[in-house]
């Protein structure tokens, strides 16, 4: 890992972070801020990368390295989603020089935070389930040459399987919080996946009325914030409405069909 | 100290959820096992998220003159030979099922115009063979798999690292792991392990794996008894980013040089000139590779180990243009203009063709209850690895792992773990933090990547390699005087100080049968041995603990049968 500065250019300027710590679950944040050696092309990853290495605060005081998640550093896993400077986003593309200083950094809100940046996001999967995002095959008779699929088709739902399950679009929507068991968008997304696959559609009808239930799609309140921070740029708010379109086609044929 | 040791109990424990452990843990869930998969990082972000190029199956909806003779065929003489043929068979055969079961749990991938999944070109496949769904085919991967593992119902373990598996006599038995959040240890019992835990490109300065990648699971088997295999097989790729950190590793791909990129050592000498006058930097990529690690060895790298490929005197709308990806991503992750700046470049270690020696059908591995699936097996691949064979290997061998641990694990009684084993292995891992003024584990890393980047990286030589295995010895003895400050609260400086045991079991490994094997076959190239040498390609070196000490011997390839000769016999 190069992240001593090693002849990067080193000019004794310093980036200034400030980062909301919170030891567990259960108790209090504070916010600690570190000076760390600047250099060309930086971004958050190498700053947290930085304090992990030498964690001592700005004035000097040793503590304990940042938790926080990361993996491909390319922004394909979706591991390292926080709030920089208040904004829900990855930190391996956030880079430094676009920032206003000191930088900001916190957990995301609306999971339940474990230690410092992470959070525990698998209410993700959770939802998956609940709106019973799969394809229940038994795997047990003849695969066959596999389904037809116009590749239009395809290119259409191409942008939908980019879903990096980051967790910024719940960040960012009104309508995830305490006192609301919504899904949020990316799960919705995911539906409209499911349902437009072929496979996948022998199963639409559970799942249109699970997406009906409780935490459905009824609960989007079209902020539209969620399309607006997806790193991926999946059309999250046209996903929403056609699984809404698709459920109150069911609802309504269901209702005529007694 | 076990009195309060959380303990887990599973039929089959997979470590590792890229896509050899997502696919084994499925399949023993459907063999009705009770599964327990431990991940290092998060659900759904491993590794493999990062494969782009596609999976290799010969589905033949392009060229409808593939089968699976051709693809076996092909991943023979990528391997140059050296592949467990049985597993090459087996690959070719089973792979066009994998991919049409991925489809059918809910992969959506690109497609021919009459509806059929797409498959593309890549480097020695004869035929257009890559399934693929645009340039992400990995995350498909994961995605599909992690939906429907996660529906089936296996209990995840996530942020997770074992140091250790236990034994109950030659049997595997359980693992010793810890919780990387919060530092406590957490003991697995299970009937069955499947190590699906990847490669080791950590051990490297430059490589485009990912963090997880310290060969923790080959490490862990070495050290239970079980046997490595070519571990001498490196697979480099002569363009990765040397620098700056942000994107360290990353490829840059040979579609840069084709578009008019111009390689150029630090002191601005258009250096190809001297290898290739004729095609320049459009000479093959073992010519470019052999280029720049010879500019650099000469002292005319750049300050970061490589050289300068620079495109920025083509207008910058062509820059963007052809090459929209590796704009891109250049300038979001790390701010690096290329139709500005020279990118410095040079080899990045991208896989692992060594790993646990397993049994073709089986994926055990040579003891009794351990099976091994993907990048931390070895056989597949041999001597090289192609494109596209990676993806494909995870889904066929994931799968009969999975199946043969769920079948182990229904015949066998439930094993033992005595508890001093357990409380050894917690003892080890706490050492680091008894030790104080103790070597601070960042630097060691960082010597090791240095010298295994240096003298063990694409080209090998004789004095370099006996010079790496000098450093390494001395960087054991480091290795054991660590120390770690602060607690065990999610504390990287003390995970590191773990996983450099691992990596540098690994490097050894690598070092000393790279110095065994006296020739160039495939990834591994001796610049003191250029040849292939016949006599080498019907040998595999085998490594294993005897003692405190590593254990290296050659072994006879198995025969081939007929019918298999006569297909690599075959000209197509």
């Amino acid at each position: 890992m190069d992240t001593a500065a090693p002849g990067g250019g080193n000019s004794g300027r310093k980036v200034i972070v400030r980062v909301k710590r919170r030891p567990g679950t259960r108790e209090e944040a504070h916010w600690e801020e570190f000076a760390l050696d600047w250099r060309p092309h930086m971004n958050i990853i190498i700053c947290l990368r930085d304090i992990a290495e030498r964690p001592v605060t700005r004035d000097g005081h040793a503590t304990t390295p940042v938790s926080y998640e990361a993996n491909c550093l390319e922004e394909v896993c979706g591991a390292c989603a926080m709030l920089i400077n208040g904004v829900s986003r990855q930190a391996c593309s956030t880079l430094v020089d676009s920032l206003e200083q000191p930088i900001r950094i916190e957990p995301l809100t609306k999971f339940p935070v474990v230690r410092d940046l992470v959070v525990d996001r698998s209410i993700m999967f959770e939802n998956l389930k609940r709106m019973k995002c799969w394809v229940p095959l038994d795997g047990t008779y003849d695969l066959g040459p596999g389904p037809r699929i116009a590749p239009e088709v395809q290119e259409k739902y191409y942008p939908l399987s980019r879903c990096i399950t980051c967790g910024n679009c719940l960040e960012v929507c009104p309508q995830v919080n305490e006192n609301s068991d919504f899904v949020g968008a990316a799960i919705l997304s995911q539906v409209r996946l499911f349902n437009a696959h072929p496979t996948g559609a022998m199963h639409m009808k559970e799942r249109l009325a699970a997406v009906m239930g409780p935490g459905g799609v009824a609960d989007c309140a079209n902020a539209q914030n969620c399309v607006e921070v997806c790193p991926k740029q999946i059309p999250l708010t046209e996903s929403i409405a056609e699984v809404n379109r698709q459920a109150i086609r069911q609802a309504v044929l269901g209702w005529l069909l007694g | 100290m076990s009195d309060s040791l959380e303990t887990h109990e599973h039929d089959v424990l997979v470590i590792g959820a890229g896509g050899a452990g997502l696919r084994a843990a499925i399949e023993a869930l459907a063999q009705g096992s009770s599964v327990g998969v431990i991940c290092k990082s998060l659900l759904g972000k491993a590794h493999t998220v990062m494969a782009e190029g596609g999976i290799a199956a010969a589905m033949s909806n392009v060229d409808a003159a593939d089968d699976w003779r051709t693809h076996f065929r092909d991943t023979m003489r990528g391997g140059k030979f050296l592949n467990n043929w049985r597993m090459a068979q087996l690959h070719a055969q089973e792979a066009p099922d994998r991919v049409r079961e991925l489809e059918q749990w809910g992969a959506l991938f690109d497609r021919t115009q009459d509806g059929r999944i797409l498959q593309r070109a890549f480097g020695g496949h004869t035929f257009k063979r890559l399934c693929h769904v645009g340039d992400r085919t990995g995350l498909e991967m994961i995605r599909t798999l992690q939906d429907r593992g996660v529906q089936m119902g296996f209990d995840v373990y996530m942020e997770c690292t074992v140091v250790r598996l236990l034994k109950d006599g030659e049997r595997v038995a359980g693992a010793l792991a810890y919780w990387r959040e919060q530092g406590r240890f957490v003991l697995f019992r299970a009937k069955a392990i499947v190590l699906a835990t990847g490669g080791i490109g950590k051990v490297y300065r430059v490589t485009s794996n990912s963090w997880e990648y310290t060969g923790d699971g080959m490490a862990a088997a070495y050290e239970a008894g079980a046997e490595l295999m070519d571990m001498e097989f490196v697979q480099f790729h002569p363009t990765g980013m040397v620098w700056p950190p942000g994107v360290q590793g990353i490829l840059v791909t040979e579609a840069v040089r084709g578009e008019g990129g111009v390689l150029r050592n630090r002191l601005g000498e258009r250096f190809m000139e001297k290898y290739d006058p004729k095609k320049m930097e459009l000479s093959t990529r073992d010519v470019v590779a052999r280029a720049i690690y010879t500019e650099v060895r000469e002292g005319r790298g750049t300050e970061h180990g490589g050289a300068f490929l620079d495109i920025s005197q083509k207008p910058a709308e062509y820059v963007k243009r052809k090459l929209p990806s590796m704009y891109h991503q250049f300038k979001e992750l790390a701010d690096v203009d290329i139709t500005k700046e020279p990118m410095e470049v040079g080899p990045t270690c991208h896989y692992m063709m060594g790993g646990i020696r397993v049994e073709a059908e089986t994926a055990q591995s040579s003891l009794p209850g351990l099976f091994a699936a993907g990048e931390a097996a070895a056989g597949l691949h041999g001597a090289n690895r192609l494109g596209g064979n990676s993806l494909s290997d995870l889904l066929v061998f994931g799968r009969r792992a999975g199946l043969a641990a769920a079948q182990y694990a229904k015949s066998a009684k439930s094993p033992s773990i005595a508890a001093n084993d357990a409380e050894a292995a917690q003892r080890e891992a706490l050492a680091p933090f008894e030790r104080s003024e103790g070597e601070n584990p960042y630097t060691l890393h960082r010597d090791l990547q240095v010298t295994m980047q240096d003298l063990v990286g694409i080209f090998r030589v004789r004095e370099d390699l006996e010079k790496a295995l000098g450093e390494l010895e001395k960087m054991k003895e480091r290795g054991k005087g660590i120390s770690v400050e602060g607690s065990r609260l999610f504390n990287p400086g003390w995970h590191l100080a773990l996983e450099l045991k691992s990596m540098l079991t690994v490097s050894e490994a690598v070092t000393r049968a790279a110095m065994m094997r006296q020739e160039s076959r495939g990834a591994h190239s001796r610049i003191d041995f250029p040849n292939t040498e016949a006599a080498w390609g019907r040998k595999n070196i085998i490594v294993k603990r005897e003692g405190s000490t590593m254990a290296l011997r050659e072994e006879p390839v198995a025969e081939m049968p007929e019918e298999l000769k006569k297909i690599l016999a075959e000209e197509k």
